[in-house]
Formats: C-alpha cells, sequence, structure tokens
C-alpha cells in the first residue's frame, strides 16, 4: 500500500512537472467547454421554438442536452487517453529507468496499480472541468441530482476504461508514440465497428441455397461478431448510465473491461521472466 | 553474501554468459572486470532481479534472486550502468521516492536522506532539476540512491564511466569509504581503480570467468601496471583457448 502510494504520487506528479499534464487538461477543458456552450446554446434555440424543430413540446432537458454532453466528454477522452497512458511503461523503458524500478522493492501489483491510479488522478483533475460545467449547469437550472452523480460515474468509467487499455498497450512498447498511435488505433475501430454494428440486420441474411448446417454456422457466428462488435464500443454502455439510470450490467461491463486490461498489464510486465 | 553458480544467460542465440560461478564474502571489496561485452552487465542484473538467468542459480545473503525478489532487492543497492534516472524530478524528490520505496522509516527518512545527499556531495544540489546535472552529479545521485536504505550489498555497474579525473578520484574515495560496512561489486574497464580500491578482482571474458584472485596475488605485488599487464594477458589466454 505504502509503495502504490509512493508510485502513485511520483507517476502523477510527474504529469505535472512536465507540460503533458497542463496541456491534456487544456485542451479537455478547452473542448469540452466550447461543446458545453454549442449544445445549450442548441438547446435554448430548440426550446423556444419546439414545433420548428419536429418537438412537439420542449425537450426533456437532461435528456437532449446534458446526458449526451457528458456521453460526449466520455468520447473526448478517447482521443486524450492515449497521450495520458503512453508513457507509463514505454517512457520508462525509453530512458532506461523500467531498470530501476524493477529492482527496488516493488512488487509489479505495486507499480501497476501505483502507475493506473496515476492514470485515473488525471482522469480526476479532467473531472473537475465537467464538475465546473455541471455546477454552472446546477445554478442555471434545476437538474436532477441521479443525472449529475451517475453522468460524472459514466464520463470516469468511460475514462477510466479507455486508460486501462492505454496502459496495456504501453507496457508492451518500447517507444512512446508507437505505443500512442496503437491506443488511439485501437479506440477508433472499437469506435467504428460499433457504429457500424447498430446497422447490421439482427439475422444473418443467409442464402436460400446454403445448406442448413452452413446457415446455423453462420448464424452463430454473426451473432458473437454483431454482439462482441456492438459491446467492444466502449461507449455503448454509457447512454442510458448517463441519463441517470443505473444498471448493474453497464457498471459491470466497465468495471470487468477495465480489470481485464489491468490483468493482461500484469502478464505483460511479468513476461519479462520468460522473455529471452 | 552473494553466491553465483553456474549462471547462463542465453538472449536468443547469443550466449551472453556462460557457467559463471563466483563468491564475494561479506563486507569485501570485489571489482568485476572484462572488455566490452564480457557480460558484466548482464551478471550485474540479474543479480538485482531485473531479469532472470537461462540456468544456475545466484544467492544473495542466501536468498535466491529469481524466486525470492523482494528479499533479495531490499539488501541490495544497485546503480545501473548509465544511470537511468527521472528527469523531471528534482534530487530530493527523487532520493525521497526511493526511500519511501525502500521503507526508509518515516522518522529516520529525512536524516538517511540527509546522509545519502552529504555522502555523495549533492546537498547542493537538492532542489536542482535531474534533467539538469551534469554527468558526474546524475552519476553521485545515482550512487545516492544506491546507498539509501543502508543495504548489505551494493552493486555497481561502471560507476566511474565518462567522469573527469577529478570526478574519478571522488568517488573512487566515496567506494572506499564504504568498505567494512557494505558488501561491494563493482564493473569497470579501468583498471587502476580496482588497483585501489578493490580486495579482490574477477576477470570475465566473453561470458566466462578467467581469472579470480587478491589484487596482491593476481599482480606479483606488482600494482597497477602490473594489473593491466594481468588483464590483457588472461584476455588473450582465454579467447585461444575456450574452456
Amino acid at each position: 500500500m505504502r509503495n502504490t502510494w509512493a508510485v502513485f504520487r511520483r507517476e502523477f506528479a510527474a504529469y505535472f512537472q512536465t507540460p503533458i499534464g497542463y496541456v491534456i487538461c487544456a485542451v479537455f477543458a478547452a473542448i469540452s467547454g466550447m461543446a458545453f456552450t454549442l449544445s445549450l446554446l442548441n438547446y435554448a434555440r430548440i426550446s423556444q421554438a419546439p414545433g420548428m424543430h419536429g418537438y412537439p413540446t420542449v425537450p426533456d432537458f437532461e435528456e437532449s442536452f446534458l446526458s449526451p454532453w457528458l456521453v460526449f466528454c466520455g468520447s473526448l477522452i478517447m482521443f486524450l487517453a492515449p497521450l495520458v497512458t503512453m508513457r507509463l511503461f514505454a517512457e520508462e523503458r525509453h530512458r532506461g529507468t523500467i531498470e530501476l524500478l524493477l529492482t527496488l522493492p516493488l512488487r509489479d501489483r505495486e507499480i501497476i496499480f501505483g502507475k493506473y491510479l496515476a492514470s485515473l488522478g488525471m482522469l480526476a483533475v479532467m473531472l473537475l472541468v465537467v464538475a465546473i460545467d455541471l455546477t454552472i449547469v446546477g445554478w442555471l437550472a434545476p437538474v436532477e441530482p441521479a443525472v449529475l452523480l451517475f453522468g460524472t460515474i459514466t464520463v470516469f468509467l468511460m475514462g477510466a476504461s479507455f486508460f486501462s487499455v492505454g496502459m496495456f498497450i504501453s507496457s508492451t512498447m518500447r517507444n512512446q508514440v508507437t505505443s500512442g498511435t496503437i491506443t488511439f488505433g485501437i479506440f477508433l475501430v472499437l469506435f467504428v465497428s460499433g457504429a457500424i454494428s447498430e446497422d447490421l440486420p439482427a439475422q444473418y441474411p443467409a442464402p436460400e441455397a446454403w445448406p442448413q448446417a452452413l446457415k446455423m454456422a453462420a448464424a452463430i457466428i454473426y451473432g458473437i461478431v454483431r454482439n462482441l462488435m456492438q459491446e467492444m464500443a466502449i461507449d455503448a454502455h454509457a447512454e442510458q448510465m448517463a441519463q441517470g439510470v443505473l444498471q448493474i450490467r453497464d457498471i459491470a461491463y466497465y468495471v470487468l473491461f477495465c480489470a481485464f486490461f489491468v490483468f493482461l498489464t500484469f502478464r505483460s510486465l511479468e513476461s519479462r521472466h520468460w522473455r529471452g | 553474501m552473494i553466491d553465483v553458480e553456474n549462471l547462463t544467460k542465453r538472449y536468443g542465440s547469443i550466449t551472453a554468459i556462460s557457467g559463471i560461478s563466483f563468491t564475494v564474502a561479506r563486507g569485501e571489496v570485489v571489482g568485476f572486470l572484462g572488455p566490452n561485452g564480457a557480460g558484466k552487465s548482464t551478471t550485474m542484473r540479474i543479480l538485482t532481479g531485473f531479469f532472470p538467468a537461462s540456468s544456475g542459480t545466484a544467492r544473495i545473503d542466501g536468498h535466491e534472486v529469481h524466486q525470492h525478489p523482494i528479499e533479495v532487492k531490499r539488501r541490495v543497492g544497485y546503480m545501473p550502468e548509465r544511470v537511468p534516472l527521472y528527469d523531471e524530478m528534482t534530487v530530493l524528490g527523487f532520493l525521497r521516492f526511493v526511500a519511501q520505496v525502500k521503507g526508509v522509516g518515516g522518522g529516520g527518512r529525512k536524516e538517511a536522506i540527509e546522509r545519502a545527499m552529504e555522502h555523495c556531495g549533492l546537498t547542493d544540489m537538492r532542489r536542482r532539476q535531474i534533467g539538469n546535472l551534469s554527468k558526474g552529479y546524475r552519476q553521485r545521485v545515482g550512487l545516492a540512491q544506491a546507498l539509501l536504505g543502508a543495504p548489505p550489498v551494493l552493486i555497481l555497474d561502471e560507476p566511474t564511466a565518462g567522469l573527469d579525473p577529478k570526478q574519478i578520484v571522488e568517488i573512487r574515495e566515496l567506494i572506499s569509504a564504504l568498505r567494512g560496512e557494505h558488501t561491494v561489486l563493482i564493473s569497470t574497464h579501468i583498471l587502476p581503480e580496482v588497483a585501489m580500491v578493490c580486495d579482490r578482482a574477477i576477470i570475465i571474458h566473453q561470458g566466462k570467468v578467467v581469472a579470480e584472485d587478491r589484487i596482491d596475488r593476481l599482480t606479483g605485488g606488482g600494482g597497477a601496471e602490473s594489473l593491466e599487464k594481468v588483464f590483457i594477458e588472461v584476455i588473450a589466454r582465454g579467447t585461444e583457448t575456450p574452456v
């Protein structure tokens, strides 16, 4: 515990001893702030004349403005996560400090959790920006507290998922740029395949001429692939939760997602014991 | 204190060290010599638990390095070659981190850090960023972090490489001052240094131990110059007749 804390402190401080932490927070604040202003103005325009925009009445504030904006913030982290996580292990390898780290009396779990918590610390700083915007909203209009609470949790869980992937990729790399690029590539593939999967038909449109067995096999494989594409998109479980609807399966999804990639990081760090 | 038995390390098809055995007794200062690429750093990295050996065993204070990594790492202060350090940290911040990880107790931590800085002549540099330090001072920071927590075993990989003559003398004096309290294994290819600070020398070449004895017996009492002769001789012999 003491050692995890020591690693956490060193890692977290490192973000702000170099410009990287400030740059990431500033970019996040700027873009999320712009999106906030634009969608708030848009909502104001719609609510003044709902009929002209195809709404029968004034649309629900949380549902049509606040929750989508929160999910947007979560997705924005997708673009910034590689910058936060690419250094975690790749930088240590590149500078050679990994030799120092691995010969100090530290256990793998202390190193990995310390580093992961430090990246989550960055996430918490980014969430402070979101919290400022939410405070302004709360001051402008009465908002359901559940939306505020679970909305913030949603952004956090999305970010934690992105960071867990990034940490794993960083643990396999020596070069930060490669680490960041591959991380971002993975996010993009997951994101795009999630978007495509929404347009896929529910059943595999197998040609009639196919034999029964082949049709069944194709249907099963198709079902698995389609489900995976739908589920692996990190924003897939965010929408409902951001509207204040708490479901165990959504939380479990994110927790398991993070746990899986943290587990892979353990294996990756352990590989030094058997790799030549 | 350090027991190495039949240690072998292969990287793919390349054999870095093959069947190295030696021991270092408690309180001894031993020079680990050999030409570039002889396997000095590889051996040291195995001893410090950075990576495992392909075969053979290494024990520090009776603990097998691969089976009890934490026990071993608690007993070893290690200064890696080329001294990798966290450039963005201050000297003090970095030493605080190392002290905390090494479990140097809350009350005594501050004093231990002060002592290590004083020992290595870093007191005036405490607030400086490590990235801005000169090579000599980086080397001292590397040594200071190895000394923190007063580990019984010190493994120093080329502690004087790339320093100017004055700095070399200072570091050498520092290492001499550690005699008695610590068991020290130093790798270097600066031979006069070995003759001055070490009790014993182990010479390895192409991954094998080619000579091992007390300095005075290796040189026949001839001092630094004859150590050079001995070094060249055993290496030439080692190349001609691979064991």
